[in-house]
């Protein structure tokens, strides 16, 4: 075969068809989760390259003592836009990425529950990265490191636009990132293929599905302190600007809140590789299934709980500290589990070095270091030590680089095969093995060195003390090695798309569903299932004769199948409630003590009263509506649907005339504590009620115009879910807004 | 006064819950008889009694509100979830029509026995009335019982599924920890009685605020981070066990039924 033709016959792999005659829209407006899954990761390996070179810079700027290479400013620049970067648009884009592609197939799924959902997410991602980017353009970038703290990331600090693009992107991607979130689950517990129960998950699909649970819980937060700091930072607010009674470590806890859930956002589908390609080189079945799955479900709750462990340096005291030093170092249990599941399962194994399974052997090594130097920080006195100096800088690129990327890298090179029918060089794939891992431990290794002997991180230059010197000469030869094996990781990418042997349809015998059907698989994914006994339906088909013990079925748990859209739509409200949950928690928080000023005490109580009780009957009323449609009574539902958007709509009403009262009194935003947070709470709450009623509006309109004869009109059940939701939002805000101060 | 004499001196006689409790005792011994699920009820008891009597109550009388959160947590959480282990699992709770066959109904049972009682009024009345203070205890006893119910009942098919049972779990520590942060960042008493006693019976006030450090700002710390924190990791306890239960297989009791699928 000559080149000409192999590149043809590969573009004919990536386009079918009758896609040639549309080919530019071909990969545009696909919601094929395959193709979806591919552009994820594409344009992380952009922002891969971005964010690379960014570090590269930083390091060039720090090869010796005193260089003048960058200024100050475009140092904080650059190393805000490294961080955020490297981990909004490389990691999490790079392991939804793979999980999109993977996790249907793992289940014998066709397609993702919400395949145009799906899209949606992915084309957020170069959406908010291009925002981001944009700041450049725009003034400077964020200069405020990917955490934001609050007051120097406040308007009168930070006065350039940079602040509000790094704001506004994240935003836009943690949106797409809940979407995402939402999609794994609902597809997890609706679309599996018969006899694929829940306790039959491959445990990388398991994995995912419980870190959709953290994406939408963790997200919401970060995303209710971006609109927070946005209204600081627009609307003249109030809420982390301590001179105006805001309080600046507020921002601290949000961030962090979610900012802790977001490590393991990221370690979770990194184990969730390396718990399937370990096994797979070691021959074995996993060692220990049910502890892995167990303790990956501790991590999720544990990782919610602990975040204050980020927060020593800032004095909450020892009361305080106490607790979180106690409840960080528990973690270290059920990571230590996963790590003894994993070494085990090698143990007694035939381990095939293939270039899979060596990234994740050494994924597993440098998580083994990075989570010890870990838990030295999880211990309070040792941290204040550290915290600010390369020796976190060390830690956390251990977990960052050294577990996330390496088993990433890991997963590209053993489904590579799978997604493009060829496989990747071995040959090349194990010298960009060396050159990352070498490169990687001469980069950081000897920054805990530099770390413990002082050298403060977020700094753009140091002095020529003993040793810093070539430490960090050395650190910066080291993150070139990495540059050399990347370029050598996207080399063997292109060159094995066009001339990688072939590889059939499981080139590393392996037993999940993926490997059941053709590289890559066709647009239904499957012709037929092999019959799912076990965790491992592949090895079952190929040796009938000594099978795994069937996992049983146990009740009707394992076989649970909720509604499509109802699931959707309630893991949607529980992401929702998370959002408002910290506008509440920041109302209740600055509203303790009262103020002088207008406060609860101006708002008229009986109006409001009249409003809420309009937006409350609309929930009898859209109830009455769905019993009409189960009645099959069309002309009841709509008319009850026509009194909910009725009520819905006075209930919007009023609350502007709420608003035009206080404006006409002087009561704005920027007014006070009281203030902003009482616009922020109410008006994110009208905010919902407005889609609600969009909502209610467009299922009123398919109502009218389309033939509902079968009494099956899921969407009403749905938006009915939704409108119930933001109904009992106003239950809680109109008594702590309302009704609390007059108790109290 | 040393922390030393305090602890040995500040021992409560009960009468009411030691009486309580060798009347469970022999209730259940008669019902059941000697059983060997009958640790997990002297353990219950145990706890019961020691909340009641040991130096714990006369702290959390008026001195210490973190020690009114430990007792609070202790008699909602640990007893009534040993007394539903302790019972046989061949006895049934109540039909599934009951009220409290409704995992809402629990869940609201075991979040709002935290929250109302920390409402302030209510919080500062179960110090200064015994009136008050034995409903409240009561109370937890009997709500906690409800919440547990779910996840303990000893018969299989009265419990909520595993996956159920996590996420049960796992939202009443979410809807605990937002009261416990509240408690732990709160500028305001939320305890007021605690932050002035009426007066140091005891004559320890000295020894808790400079000795053991407790001043009322930390004492009000102390106990949110209880309540936010260690009362989380009982709910994980109970995950971790939820997971077990789950994973390990029902080889015996469930045939494999995969033609059903």
């Amino acid at each position: 075969m000559n080149g000409t033709t192999t590149i043809t016959a590969t573009v004919a792999h990536l386009l079918t068809p009758a896609e040639r005659q549309h080919w530019k829209l071909a990969w545009l407006s696909c919601v094929d989760h395959k193709r979806i899954g591919i552009l994820y990761m594409l344009t992380a390996l952009a922002f891969f390259v971005i964010g690379g070179i960014e570090a590269l810079l930083i390091r060039l700027q720090l090869i010796v003592p005193n260089n003048t290479l960058l200024a100050p400013d475009t140092y904080n620049w650059l190393f805000t836009m490294h961080g955020t970067t490297m981990i909004f648009l490389v990691a999490m884009p790079a392991v939804f990425g793979i999980a999109n592609y993977v996790l249907p197939l793992q289940i014998g799924a066709r397609d993702m529950a919400f395949p145009r959902l799906n899209a949606l997410g992915v084309w957020l991602v170069p959406f908010g990265g291009i925002l981001l980017h944009f700041s450049f353009l725009a003034g400077g970038a964020p200069a405020v490191g990917w955490f934001a703290y609050t007051p120097l990331s406040e308007a009168p600090y930070s006065s350039q636009l940079g602040v509000d693009y790094w704001a506004i992107s994240l935003l836009v991607l943690g949106i797409g990132s809940v979407s995402t979130g939402i999609n794994f689950i609902v597809t997890v517990l609706t679309q599996r293929a018969p006899g694929m129960t829940l306790r039959r998950l491959p445990l990388f699909t398991w994995m995912i599905f419980c870190n959709a649970f953290l994406v939408i819980l963790a997200l919401p937060i970060l995303n209710a302190g971006l609109v927070m700091l946005l209204i600081d930072r627009l609307l003249q607010g109030r809420f982390f600007l301590p001179f105006g009674g805001g309080s600046a470590i507020m921002w601290q806890h949000i961030f962090w809140a979610f900012g802790h859930p977001e490590v393991y956002i990221v370690a979770i589908p990194a184990w969730a590789i390396l718990s399937e390609v370990i096994p797979v080189f070691s021959r074995k079945p996993i060692f220990g299934y049910q502890f892995v799955a167990a303790s990956t479900v501790v991590i999720v709750f544990l990782s919610l709980l602990v975040w204050a462990h980020h927060m020593f340096t800032v004095g909450l005291g020892h009361a305080v500290d106490l607790f979180f030093v106690a409840a960080s170092v528990l973690i270290a249990v059920p990571t230590g589990v996963k790590l003894f599941a994993w070494s085990s399962t090698m143990v007694g194994g035939r381990v095939r070095f293939t270039t899979p399974m060596l990234f994740c052997v050494a994924a597993l090594l440098q998580f083994l270091i990075g989570g010890l130097t870990g838990i030295s920080h999880a211990v309070a006195p040792l941290d204040w030590q550290t915290k600010n100096s390369y020796y976190l800088v060390a830690h956390f690129h251990n977990i960052f680089v050294g577990l996330i990327v390496f088993a990433i890298m890991g997963g590209v090179h053993y489904w590579f095969p799978k997604m493009s029918g060829r496989m990747m060089s071995e040959r090349i794939g194990k010298w960009t093995f060396w050159l990352m891992t070498i490169g990687f431990n001469l980069t950081f290794m000897i920054q805990h060195v530099l770390g413990l002997a002082g050298m403060p991180r977020r700094t753009f230059t140091y002095p020529d003390l003993p040793g810093w010197g070539w430490m960090n000469m050395v650190s910066t030869i080291g993150a070139f090695f990495m540059a050399a094996g990347s370029i050598l990781f996207v080399w063997n990418l292109v060159i094995s798309l066009f001339r990688g042997q072939p590889a059939g349809d499981n080139p590393w015998n392996a037993w999940t569903l993926e490997w059941a059907t053709t590289s890559p698989p066709p647009h239904e994914n499957f012709d037929a299932l092999p019959p799912i006994h076990s965790r491992r339906p592949l090895w079952d088909y190929a040796n009938p004769d000594r099978p795994d013990p069937v996992v049983p079925v146990g009740g009707a748990i394992d076989t649970f199948r909720p509604d499509k859209i109802k699931a959707g739509v309630l893991t949607f409200i529980i992401s929702e409630a998370g959002f408002f949950g910290v506008l509440i928690l920041a109302y209740l928080f600055y509203n303790a003590t009262s103020q002088s000023g207008p406060g609860a005490q101006q708002l008229d109580v009986l109006k409001t009263t009249i409003f809420s009780i309009c937006l409350f009957a609309s929930s009898f009323t859209i109830w009455r509506s769905e019993a009409g449609l189960r009645a099959n009574k069309l002309g009841k539902m709509k008319a009850w649907l026509i009194a909910t958007i009725v009520l819905g709509g006075i209930f919007i009403v009023g609350q502007a005339l709420e608003y035009w009262h206080l404006f006409q009194s002087g009561v704005t935003v920027g007014l006070d504590l009281f203030a902003t947070t009482f616009f922020t709470l109410t008006g994110f709450h009208g905010l919902h009620v407005s889609f609600g009623l969009l909502a209610l509006l467009v299922v009123l309109g398919v109502a009218l115009v389309s033939n509902l004869k079968h009494g099956r009109f899921p969407a009403l059940g749905a938006v009915g879910y939704y409108w119930h939701f933001v109904d009992v939002v106003w239950v809680f805000v109109f008594s702590i807004v309302y009704l609390w101060p007059l108790i109290r | 006064m040393t922390t030393q004499q305090f602890l040995n001196s500040a021992w409560t006689w009960n009468t009411t819950a030691l009486v309580l409790s060798g009347v469970a005792l022999i209730a259940y011994a008669w019902a059941f008889g000697l059983n060997r699920r009958i640790p997990y009820l002297l353990a219950a008891l145990g706890v019961f009694v020691l909340t009641l009597v040991s130096p714990l109550n006369a702290l959390a009388a008026g001195y210490l509100f973190s020690a009114h959160m430990l007792q609070h947590i202790l008699l909602l959480l640990i007893v009534p979830a040993l007394l539903l282990m302790s019972l046989p699992r061949s006895v049934s709770l109540g039909s599934r029509s009951w009220l409290i066959a409704n995992p809402f109904v629990g869940w609201i049972a075991g979040v709002s026995a935290m929250w109302l009682w920390h409402a302030r009024p209510l919080c500062n009345a179960a110090v200064s009335s015994q009136f008050v203070n034995a409903l409240q205890i009561s109370s937890l006893l009997l709500l906690g019982a409800i919440f547990w119910r779910q996840i303990l009942a000893p018969r299989e098919d009265e419990r909520i599924s595993p996956p159920g049972a996590v996420l049960y779990l796992f939202s009443a520590c979410v809807a605990c920890s937002i009261l416990g942060i509240l408690i732990t960042f709160s500028p305001v008493s939320v305890c007021p009685i605690y932050a002035q006693p009426p007066a140091d019976r005891l004559g320890i006030l000295n020894l808790i605020h400079t000795k053991w450090g407790l001043t009322p700002e930390t004492d009000q710390q102390v106990g949110g981070l209880l309540m936010w924190v260690p009362m989380c990791l009982v709910y994980l306890s109970a995950i971790v066990a939820q997971l077990a239960r789950w994973f390990a297989h029902p080889v015996a009791s469930a045939p494999v039924t995969d033609k059903a699928l």
